[in-house]
């Protein structure tokens, strides 16, 4: 180690965390992969620096190796990590389990994974300070109460006794916050710690961060793949590309003069809701598919339970859907937004007769006023796309195989043709026809959603349900699969209902937008009218809780100066 | 857990008892042979027969034979053993403790074996601990209990050079150390099939769990390595392994009819085997009974228990 008198180490020391040529590879059956590259990184004390990449870029495997919690077959090729000065590359794993938790803390992406569901929230805190600082059970559990108020849970005390399946999304990051929080570290990871919430809690979660880092004057880490959340948070940023940092710099400076091609093209990729990608809206609006009152009712008490048990039965189950009307005209592409357990899901299972429901659909003159009425035509006619394209394909079966069972159950082509049929059916997606011999591991993720959507359209469909089709995907990946789907469109003049969470994406696509809460549809507009006065307070509240970021936003600016 | 759902499941074991017990009579009363001529042996002469089967009642049409039989139960009354002239409860009552002494002894012992080898395995998971645990595991579950028994009783209670006796039984509230030593043999041939069940199941349940983004979460909190797999591996890798033990009692339950005709031990298994050869119908019927009864509660405990593991089970 260099004496502390060195100068390389008085320029460091300033820093909370800083990384210095840091590489990091992986031993694998294929050889020696490489994850990170010469790796340079500085966090001030009090600063907060983003980190962005896509999937695949090395963002995770940054954090572990700060934490130094590195898979056995990792190796670390050259470098220097300090915090607050000291190397901690050369820290034992014992002294390292001193410093976790104490110095470094960590928030994780999924609350409801990264809290042990068997025990109670209260314990999972105050296991820290009894860890790190000494504490007795009873004070510890003080000490977590007080942690707790500070993440604005308004009953922390009662929060303390419930396991994590009895709060909320929202409310188990703030846990998990209050828990990174507990020891006062010096630096704390964030690792896409809004990505699995809902948008509105996701803003609450920020501005609690934003609250926390004022008020603790911690550093900090901000993983993310999303640019426009961490233009919000960060004071500088660095963008992550196949372990390499591409750019680097002020959060403003990057987003609005990106140098990097990379860069460059990850903005470009952003959903900007003023930059329409869409078709055009049909001109003459026909109805294709209504839905008069439809009713979901889960979990709906039993004949057995209505007799025996009046009283539970009368609380037993929740409505998925009630009194939901809307229409979807033919060519035209219906998005439909909400929060998780809004319903939207359910209405897509509704639409594709997956799930009983009460009230009636109309399809092309024929009115279904069950599950069990609807036919087989229906279905060929109505298709339906899956969020993970991992778990809607066969991992046994060939893309063609896959992309040709519609083909044959449907009869759409002689037997003879289905291979023809499936290699055009690629062409269409945009995928070599020779994918029809692969299997669903060999493709990516953005490669296997084409597959799916191949095999929605191989029915001819007048309409295709997209269920969170590119929420499981990369920015870049998600932008082209959105092309795709209007470009199919265009093409074959099919209806799509496209649910969705991002409201940025929604708005470059569809014609009209229905809102969902709680089961209820609580707005239904066109497109254009999304931020007119008279849209539900609900829709409102959605469309200010998204972030937009940085180079959109300055379109939008450009656009209303244009427009004066 | 509510009330509503411990009444639905005592009923629904209520129901499986009474069918098991239809079922039971359908086998006895179906079985070739007359149990009269059975009993009498060589003085079945034909008057002798027919008085016999009006005191067994086996005259009366089998409807009135089954109500007779079941109405006896309900009054705790299972009848009379036809061979031994006993009260049945009393006769299975006894095989019943003998068998639960060693039943329950084997399940302890296999337990408190099974979970910190197969937590060990997971632990240690594609090391030679693994792969060790996971060969002797194998080879037990894969030897029937016939086979383990004998390889026991050759190498470990041969007469002059043998640790353990060959067979018996001596009461644990008689001699403990002589239980001990009796159990000892009968109970390890039983607990071997079920190691590797119980070992395998903790060992990939557990090595989920520690692949776990709330384990990684727990170790990058600074908690000692102790603390991460006592207090947030090890219990939630239990569940399952309970749901497998209560499905081995069932097992346990034919493994121990087998055992007990080895070792000699007087439980139900032995009971049960001598009342078939002599036909016995009262004893059969109430051993068959139990049995069923036996598996059915020990589904119900165990679910009981998976729900203190596991607070998210919640039974409504």
């Amino acid at each position: 180690m260099t004496s502390p008198l060195t100068p390389a180490v008085t320029e460091t020391t300033k820093a909370a965390l800083a990384i210095r040529n840091y590489s990091l590879s992986y031993r694998t059956a294929d050889g020696i992969v490489s994850a990170l590259k010469n790796i340079d990184l500085t966090i001030a004390k009090g600063q907060t620096v983003g980190l962005v990449g896509e999937s695949g870029s090395g963002k995770s495997s940054m954090a572990w190796s700060i934490m130094r919690y590195l898979p056995p077959n990792a190796v670390e090729t050259a470098g220097a990590i300090r915090l607050a000065g000291e190397e901690i590359l050369d820290y034992t794993p014992r002294q390292m389990l001193d410093i976790r938790g104490r110095r470094m803390a960590m928030v994780f992406q999924d609350p409801s994974t990264s809290l042990n569901p068997t025990i109670r929230l209260g314990e999972q805190i105050a296991e820290v300070l009894m860890r790190h600082r000494g504490l007795t059970k009873v004070e510890a559990m003080q000490e977590a109460e007080a942690a707790l108020a500070r993440t604005g849970i308004t009953h922390p005390k009662d929060m303390l006794q419930r396991y994590p399946h009895e709060a909320s999304g929202g409310e188990k990051q703030r846990v998990v916050i209050a828990t990174a929080f507990a020891c006062e570290p010096e630096l704390i990871i964030f690792d896409e710690p809004t990505t699995a919430l809902d948008i509105l809690t996701a803003r609450q979660i920020l501005d609690l961060f934003n609250q926390l880092r004022e008020e603790t004057n911690v550093s900090a880490l901000y993983i993310s793949h999303d640019l426009g959340l961490v233009s919000r948070v960060v004071d500088e940023v660095s963008v992550l590309h196949k372990g390499v940092i591409v750019e680097s710099g002020k959060v403003d400076d990057v987003f609005r003069r990106p140098k990097a091609d990379y860069t460059r093209q990850l903005i470009g990729a952003v959903p900007n809701p003023d930059r329409w990608i869409g078709i055009d809206a049909p001109v003459n609006p026909e109805p294709l598919i209504s839905l008069e009152t439809i009713g979901v009712h889960y979990n709906a008490p039993t004949m057995l339970q209505k007799i025996f048990q009046p009283k539970e039965a009368e609380k037993a189950g929740f409505w998925g859907a009630k009194n939901v009307s809307m229409d979807v005209r033919k060519g035209e592409l219906l998005g439909v937004v909400g929060e998780s357990g809004s319903g939207k899901s359910t209405i897509a299972k509704v639409l594709a007769g997956l799930q009983e429901f009460d009230g009636k659909l109309q399809f092309d003159g024929k009115t279904f006023a069950s599950r069990k009425d609807i036919d087989r035509a229906y279905r060929r006619r109505v298709q339906l796309v899956f969020q993970h394209p991992d778990a809607s394909l066969n991992p046994r079966q060939t893309i063609g195989t896959i992309i040709g069972r519609p083909l044959k159950l449907y009869g759409i082509v002689p037997a003879d043709k289905v291979a023809a049929r499936v290699a055009d059916l690629l062409e269409m997606v945009r995928l070599p026809a020779d994918y029809a011999k692969r299997h669903p591991h060999q493709l990516s993720g953005g490669e296997k959603q084409r597959v799916a959507i191949a095999r929605a359209f191989a029915a001819e469909p007048d309409l295709v349900i997209c269920d969170e089709v590119t929420a499981a995907l990369d920015v870049s990946v998600q932008a082209a699969v959105a092309e795709l789907l209007v470009k199919l469109q265009k093409d074959t003049g099919t209806a799509c209902v496209f649910i969705t969470h991002d409201l940025n994406l929604i708005r470059q696509l569809a014609h009209r937008i229905a809102v969902m809460h709680h089961g209820a549809l609580v707005d239904f507009f066109d497109g254009p009218d999304a931020r007119s006065d008279d849209r539900d307070p609900y829709t409102k509240a959605l469309l200010d809780a998204v972030p937009v970021h940085a180079a959109a936003e300055q379109s939008q600016d450009m656009m209303e100066g244009s427009a004066r | 857990m509510t009330r509503g759902y411990l009444i639905r499941r005592l009923l629904a074991i209520f129901l499986v008892l009474a069918i098991v017990t239809f079922a039971v009579f359908a086998i006895t009363t179906v079985l070739p042979g007359n149990a009269a001529i059975m009993i009498l042996g060589e003085y079945a002469t034909p008057d002798a027969v027919a008085a016999l089967e009006r005191q067994l009642n086996l005259d009366q049409p089998w409807y009135m034979q089954y109500f007779n039989w079941v109405a006896g139960i309900l009054r705790g009354d299972l009848g009379t053993s036809l061979r031994l002239s006993l009260p049945v409860s009393d006769v299975v009552g006894e095989a019943f403790l003998n068998s639960a002494l060693l039943g329950v002894t084997a399940l302890v012992a296999v337990t408190v074996i099974a979970i910190p080898l197969g937590a060990l395995a997971a632990l240690k998971r594609g090391t030679a601990v693994d792969l060790a645990i996971g060969l002797f595991s194998y080879l037990g579950t894969a030897l029937p209990e016939f086979v383990t028994a004998t390889l026991l009783l050759v190498f470990l209670a041969a007469p002059n050079s043998g640790i353990f006796p060959a067979g018996g039984f001596v009461a644990p509230w008689e001699n403990m150390s002589g239980f001990a030593y009796h159990v000892a043999l009968p109970a390890f041939t039983l607990g071997l099939i079920l190691l590797a069940h119980i070992s395998r199941q903790v060992r990939s349940e557990m090595a989920e769990v520690l692949s776990s983004d709330y384990v990684r979460a727990a170790r990058l909190k600074g908690l000692t390595e102790r603390r991460v797999i006592r207090r947030h591996a090890l219990p939630n890798s239990l569940a399952p392994a309970v749901a497998v033990i209560s499905l081995d009692i069932g097992y346990l339950l034919g493994g121990i009819i087998v055992v007990e005709e080895i070792f000699a031990w007087p439980g139900l298994g032995r009971l049960l085997m001598y009342a078939l050869e002599n036909r016995d119908l009262p004893v059969i019927q109430a051993v068959t009974l139990l049995l069923a009864a036996v598996y059915a509660l020990s589904n119900l405990v165990s679910d009981i228990v998976i729900a203190m593991l596991d607070p998210r089970v919640r039974y409504a």
